[in-house]
């Protein structure tokens, strides 16, 4: 994955990319008249997107800190972000103007980029190595 | 075969939706535990080699983004047993 020494560019590429990938739905569900949808998974996708630098804030404070208080101080957090993640998930169940489901997939763009980027990295490299093989 | 009444029946769904909702809330607390010892870990590892921070917190970064996935499928299927959506 490129940028592994640079943590803060790899989290600006990783919102550019979940924001590329996120126009298809956004524009699929607006031309097809489906505001609710648009509407949740935008809001799913600003929440997921501020939980991340939440994280990475987070992250960085832990490193300062000794091993038990980073581990109690990170396993503290997660949990003030899953209540987050709750507020979020019951708001969109809740408002009729919400669509859930679309929430709950705005909410999950960031974690299908990361991982759709890692497979197609290892297929780049395994690609490459066949080349350099027959080379 | 024992037939129970609409509103006997609704009870009881309702019932065994709330506590399957409750069971799968249990999912959520195991990322929390992994990823506090996965940071303690990394605090450990940054003492030890501090030219290795930056990759360091880029893999804990991807780690607990992927690994916090599992909670919140969890969540997501708690709301739609209460709620039924």
């Amino acid at each position: 994955m490129k940028y592994i020494d640079d943590p803060h560019r790899l989290q600006i590429e990783i919102i550019k990319k979940t924001y590329l990938i996120s126009l298809l739905p956004v524009l699929s569900s607006l031309i097809a008249g489906e505001y609710a949808i648009t509407l949740g998974f935008v809001f799913g996708l600003l929440i997921a997107t501020l939980l991340l630098r939440l994280k990475y804030n987070n992250i960085i404070r832990a490193l300062n800190m000794e091993e038990e208080s980073a581990e109690k101080f990170i396993r503290n957090r997660y949990f003030l972000e899953y209540a987050l993640y709750f507020l979020v998930l019951f708001t969109a169940a809740r408002h009729a103007n919400l669509n859930f489901l679309a929430a709950a997939v705005g909410l999950f763009m960031i974690k299908f980029t990361v991982i759709m980027w890692s497979i197609i990295d290892l297929l780049k490299d395994t690609f490459q190595r066949q080349i350099d093989e027959y080379k | 075969m024992i037939d129970f009444s609409p509103e006997v029946a609704a009870t009881i769904i309702n019932t065994v939706s709330y506590i399957a909702a409750g069971a799968a809330m249990i999912a959520g607390m195991g990322p929390g535990i992994g990823m506090g010892f996965a940071a303690g870990k990394a605090t450990s590892a940054v003492r030890r080699q501090p030219e290795a921070r930056g990759p360091i917190l880029t893999t804990m970064l991807l780690g607990q983004v992927i690994s916090a996935s599992t909670g919140i499928y969890s969540l997501v299927i708690a709301i739609f047993l209460i709620y039924g959506i």
